[in-house]
C-alpha cells in the first residue's frame, strides 16, 4: 500500500450531482486524501466491478436503490467494516447488519394527486390505489423502474403475497396506459389534468417546483403530496469494495459522508431526506412529514425478484 | 517475366470475374506483399472477435441458473426490434434514396443548400432527439411514446447513411447509361427505376444495413419511448437479472438479425453488380424541375433536416431558463476528451477498414472474404456487450482503459467505413487492377495510384461517419472510461437519465455542434460531385 504517496480513494458512484463533487473536495481538503470519481448507471457499475474482480481500482461503491445494493452484496462486491461512527450515524434498518453497506440519503415515494380530479383524502395507503374511484385516473411508471419494484417489494414484505397480488391487479386496472418511462413527464400530466394521481419520488416534484421555468413551476404547484401510511422509503448507500486497496481511506470517506453535517449537504443536492429527521430543505418541509415503512432495505433487496415476478404476472409492462 | 515483376493472369476479361467482387488474379504467383495483407486481415478479424470469444468463454465456464429459452418478454423484445428495423429500414430507404436522387440528378432552386442540409441530422443522436421531444411534448400535454414515434425518430437520426451512400452513387455512376436512357426518350421516373436505382442498389443496401444496425443497437431512444427491444433486453438480462447466459442468448438473436441484414445486402450487391468508372467529370445531364415539381422537391428535401433541427431547438428554447452549466473549464475538458477520442479512433478505424477492403479485393479466397466479413461484425454486437467482453479481456492483462476504449470503438465502427469503401471499390472495374498489375504494379502501387484517388470521397465519408458515431457513442464509453474521464455523451446521458434537463443541455449542444462541424467537412465532397 502506498504509505508515502498521497492517499487516494477511488469512488464508483451511481449518483451524478455536482454538489457531491464539492463534498468530495471538502473531504480532500480536510484529510488530504484525493478522491477519484467514476460516475455511471448503477447496474453498469456493479457489472463493471464484477468483471474487474480483484483488479478493480474502486474502493467505494455508491449506489441508488435497495435492490441494486442487495444485488451488489449478493455478487460479493463489498467487504464488512466496523465503525462506531457509522453505526451511530446510520439507523439500523438503513444499514447492512454485517457492515457491508450504509445508507447515505433517504428518498420517499408518495402519491401525488391533482386535487381537481382526485380527492386527496381518498388515499390513505398504497392499497387505496386499487379503489374503483381511481379507474382511468392513475398514472404509473413502467415495471423497469427500480423504484416501483422496491415499492412492490415493500408491500410484499408487509402484506404477503396474496394481498400484494390483489393490490397489483386492482391498481393496474385503474392505470392509464401506456406506462411512463420517466417521472417528470408523468407529473406534468398530473398537473395538466391528464392523470389524477401518480406515484413518484419526492425529489422529482421538488425539482419541478424549484425550476426556473414558470410554466413548470405552476404545473408542479397544482400537485398535492399525499403520504400513504406507511410510506415506502428507499436509499442511496455506499460500501467499501472487497477489492479495495485503500479500505481505511474509503471508510473515512464513508464516515465523512454520513456525518450529520455533510449528510445534509449530500441529501440536499437532490432534494432528498437525510438519514435522520427531515432536514432543512424548505421545499421538502412544505410537503409535510410521513411515517416511514418499517421494512428494512435488506428485505427490499431480498424480495425484489419475487416482486418483479408478481408485477409481470399482473400485467405491469 | 522476371521474378521481380508481379505475375498476373491478364487473360481474364471484365465479363468473367470468377468469384469475389474483384478477382484480378487467382494464379499461384502471389507476391509476398500480399501475405502481408493476409496477415492484416487475420489480425483485424482476430482483434474484432477476441472480445466476443472471451465473453462466450466466460459464459460457458460460469454457468449459472439461467433460462436458455426465450420467454414472453424476450419474444416481445425480438418482435420490437424486428418492427423497428423493418419500419426504419423502409422509411429510411425511401427518404434517403429519394433525397439522394433529387439532389444529385435534378435541378431546382436551393438544391445545393438542401443537399448540404441533409448532413445536419447526422449530428443529432437518436437518444437526444427522443429525450428532447418527449420533454418538449409533455409540457404541452402531448404524449410522445411507442413504436411509431420510435420509427420516425430513428429514421430521422439515421436516414443520412442512405442519403450519403446513394447520392454518391447517383452522381458518380451510370451517368452515361442515364444519358443513353434519356436520349431514348425514357422519362425521369422510369430512368430512375430502370437505370439509376439498380446501379445504386449496392450503395443503398449498404446504407440501409448501416442504419439498421444502428437501430438494433439503439438503447436510449427505445427505452425512453417505451418500445421493448433486444438491446434493452440484453442489458437487463445481464445486469439486472444477473443472467449472462440469457444475455448471450439474446445477443445471438441480435447477431442473427444483423447477419441476415448483411447477407441480404450482399445478395443485393451480387445481383446488381455493375462496374462503372465514369467519374463525376462527364458532362452532367440533369432534369430541371420547375413550378410545383420544384416546390415539392424542395419540401421533401427540407422537411427531415428541418424537423431534426426543430426538435432540439424547441426544447432548448423552452428550457434555456433552467440551463445549469458546468464551469467552462469542465465543459472544455469534456469536449476535448470527446474530440481527442473521436479523432484517434477515426484514424485507427479508417486505416484498418481501408486495409481490409483492399485485401478483400486482392484475395478472392473464401477464407479472406469470410475473415473480412467477420471483422465487420463488431458493429452488430451491442456496445454494452462488447464492452463487457473487453473488460474481461483487458482487466486481467492490465490494459489501459483508454486503449480498451479505442479497441472497442474500432471494433464497433470499422464496419461503418468499410461498408462505404467496399461499395465504392465494387464500382471500380477489376480490369483496371488487372491492367495495372500486368504493367508491374503491386497492390501498394495500385492502391496509391489508382484506388486511393478514386476512394478519396468514400474514405472521407466513412471517416466522418465514424467520427460522428464516436462522439455520440454511449455504451462502450460508459463502460470502459477510466476514473475522471467523462465525455460529453456520458454527461448528457447521466443528466438525462436523472431527468435533469437543464443540466444536460450544455453538453448536448456541444455534441450537436461537433456533429455539425463534421457534417460541414463533407460539403466539399458533395460539391465536387456536382
Amino acid at each position: 500500500m502506498a504509505q508515502n504517496r498521497p492517499q487516494e480513494v477511488n469512488v464508483y458512484s451511481g449518483r451524478h450531482y455536482n454538489t457531491d463533487k464539492q463534498l468530495y473536495s471538502e473531504f480532500t481538503r480536510r484529510t488530504g486524501i484525493k478522491v477519484n470519481l467514476l460516475e455511471g448507471k448503477d447496474d453498469e457499475l456493479i457489472q463493471r466491478l464484477k468483471s474487474e474482480g480483484n483488479n478493480s481500482k474502486a474502493d467505494l461503491l455508491v449506489l441508488v436503490d435497495a435492490a441494486r445494493i442487495y444485488r451488489a452484496q449478493e455478487a460479493n462486491l463489498f467487504r464488512s467494516i466496523r465503525s462506531a461512527e457509522l453505526n451511530k450515524d446510520v439507523p439500523a434498518n438503513l444499514r447492512d447488519p454485517k457492515g457491508q453497506w450504509f445508507a447515505l440519503t433517504r428518498r420517499a415515494r408518495p402519491v401525488m394527486v391533482n386535487p381537481a380530479i382526485v380527492k386527496p383524502g381518498l388515499i390513505r395507503s398504497y392499497s387505496d390505489l386499487s379503489r374503483p374511484e381511481l379507474k382511468g385516473k392513475l398514472c404509473l411508471r413502467n415495471r423497469a423502474s427500480v423504484y416501483n419494484q422496491s415499492l412492490t417489494a415493500d408491500e410484499l414484505v408487509r402484506r404477503g403475497k396474496p394481498a400484494t397480488r390483489q393490490w397489483l391487479q386492482g391498481m393496474l386496472a385503474n392505470t392509464k396506459r401506456p406506462f411512463f418511462t420517466s417521472d417528470t413527464p408523468m407529473l406534468r400530466d398530473v398537473g395538466q389534468g391528464e392523470c389524477g394521481a401518480a406515484v413518484a419520488n419526492q425529489y422529482y416534484l421538488a425539482r419541478m417546483l424549484q425550476d426556473k421555468n414558470s410554466t413548470e413551476r405552476s404545473t408542479a404547484a397544482k400537485l398535492k403530496v399525499v403520504w400513504p401510511n406507511p410510506t415506502h422509503v428507499n436509499i442511496s448507500a455506499g460500501g467499501v469494495t472487497r477489492s479495495s486497496r485503500n479500505p481505511e481511506g474509503a471508510q473515512r470517506l464513508l464516515e465523512f459522508l454520513v456525518s450529520p453535517q455533510s449528510g445534509e449537504g449530500y441529501a440536499a443536492a437532490n432534494n432528498e431526506y437525510p438519514l435522520k429527521g427531515w432536514g432543512n430543505n424548505p421545499t421538502l418541509k412544505a410537503f409535510g412529514t410521513f411515517k416511514a415503512s418499517p421494512v428494512s432495505m435488506e428485505q427490499l433487496g431480498r424480495r425484489n425478484r419475487e416482486a418483479v415476478q408478481l408485477m409481470t404476472q399482473a400485467g405491469w409492462e | 517475366m522476371t521474378p521481380s515483376t508481379i505475375q498476373c493472369a491478364p487473360g481474364q476479361g471484365q465479363g468473367a470475374p470468377a468469384q469475389g467482387p474483384g478477382a484480378p488474379e487467382q494464379g499461384p504467383g502471389r507476391s509476398s506483399s500480399r501475405t502481408w495483407l493476409l496477415l492484416v486481415v487475420i489480425l483485424a478479424s482476430g482483434l474484432a472477435l477476441l472480445p466476443l470469444l472471451t465473453l462466450v468463454k466466460d459464459v460457458l465456464i460460469n454457468r449459472g441458473e439461467s433460462r436458455l429459452e426465450l420467454g414472453f418478454d424476450d419474444l416481445r423484445q425480438v418482435r420490437g426490434t424486428l418492427l423497428l428495423v423493418a419500419g426504419e429500414g423502409l422509411l429510411g430507404a425511401v427518404v434517403g434514396t429519394a433525397i439522394g436522387w433529387l439532389t444529385a440528378v435534378c435541378r431546382f432552386p436551393g438544391r445545393r443548400w438542401l443537399r448540404i442540409a441533409q448532413l445536419v441530422p447526422m449530428a443529432f443522436p437518436a437518444y437526444l432527439l427522443a429525450a428532447s421531444l418527449i420533454d418538449w411534448g409533455s409540457y404541452r400535454g402531448l404524449r410522445i411514446h411507442g413504436l411509431g414515434w420510435a420509427i420516425v425518430l430513428l429514421t430521422l437520426a439515421n436516414y443520412s447513411y442512405v442519403f450519403l451512400l446513394s447520392t454518391e452513387s447517383f452522381s458518380v455512376s451510370g451517368r452515361r447509361l442515364l444519358e443513353a436512357s434519356r436520349s431514348l426518350g425514357v422519362g425521369p421516373w422510369r430512368s430512375f427505376f430502370r437505370v439509376a436505382l439498380p446501379i445504386a442498389l449496392p450503395s443503398i443496401g449498404a446504407g440501409i444495413a448501416l442504419s439498421a444496425m444502428e437501430v438494433v443497437n439503439d438503447l436510449g431512444a427505445v427505452r425512453l419511448l417505451g418500445v421493448p427491444s433486444l438491446s434493452a433486453g440484453i442489458l437487463d438480462r445481464w445486469q439486472v437479472d444477473g443472467d449472462p447466459q440469457g444475455a448471450a442468448l439474446l445477443s445471438l438473436v441480435a447477431l442473427a438479425i444483423v447477419a441476415v441484414l448483411i447477407a441480404s445486402e450482399r445478395q443485393l450487391r451480387q445481383r446488381s453488380r455493375r462496374w462503372n468508372l465514369e467519374g463525376g467529370t462527364g458532362s452532367a445531364h440533369v432534369w430541371h424541375l420547375a413550378g410545383w415539381r420544384a416546390a415539392l422537391a424542395q419540401l421533401f428535401c427540407v422537411l427531415p433536416p428541418l424537423i431534426a433541427v426543430a426538435i432540439p431547438a424547441l426544447w432548448i428554447q423552452q428550457g434555456w431558463q433552467g440551463l445549469q452549466s458546468e464551469s467552462f473549464a469542465e465543459l472544455g475538458q469534456l469536449a476535448s476528451r470527446s474530440l481527442g477520442l473521436a479523432l484517434i479512433a477515426t484514424a485507427v478505424t479508417c486505416l484498418g477498414s481501408l486495409l481490409l477492403a483492399i485485401c478483400r479485393r486482392w484475395s478472392p479466397q473464401p477464407l479472406v472474404q469470410q475473415l473480412s466479413f467477420i471483422a465487420g461484425l463488431g458493429y452488430a454486437i451491442p456496445g454494452s456487450v462488447l464492452a463487457l467482453g473487453l473488460i474481461m479481456l483487458g482487466g486481467p492483462l492490465g490494459f489501459s482503459p483508454v486503449l480498451l476504449l479505442l479497441w472497442g470503438y474500432g471494433d464497433r465502427f470499422i464496419a461503418v467505413s468499410k461498408q462505404a469503401l467496399d461499395a465504392a471499390l465494387e464500382r471500380i472495374p477489376p480490369s483496371i487492377d488487372e491492367t495495372a498489375t500486368s504493367l508491374g504494379c503491386d497492390w501498394l502501387a495500385v492502391l496509391r495510384r489508382i484506388h486511393l484517388p478514386l476512394l478519396r470521397g468514400p474514405l472521407l465519408v466513412g471517416s466522418l461517419l465514424v467520427f460522428v458515431d464516436v462522439v455520440k457513442e454511449l455504451p462502450i464509453t460508459l463502460a470502459l472510461r477510466p476514473f475522471d474521464f467523462d465525455t460529453l455523451a456520458v454527461r448528457v446521458f447521466q443528466y438525462a437519465s436523472d431527468e435533469r434537463v437543464g443540466a444536460a443541455m450544455a453538453p448536448a449542444v456541444m455534441i450537436m455542434a461537433f456533429g455539425l462541424l463534421a457534417a460541414l467537412a463533407l460539403v466539399p465532397t458533395l460539391e465536387q460531385r456536382d
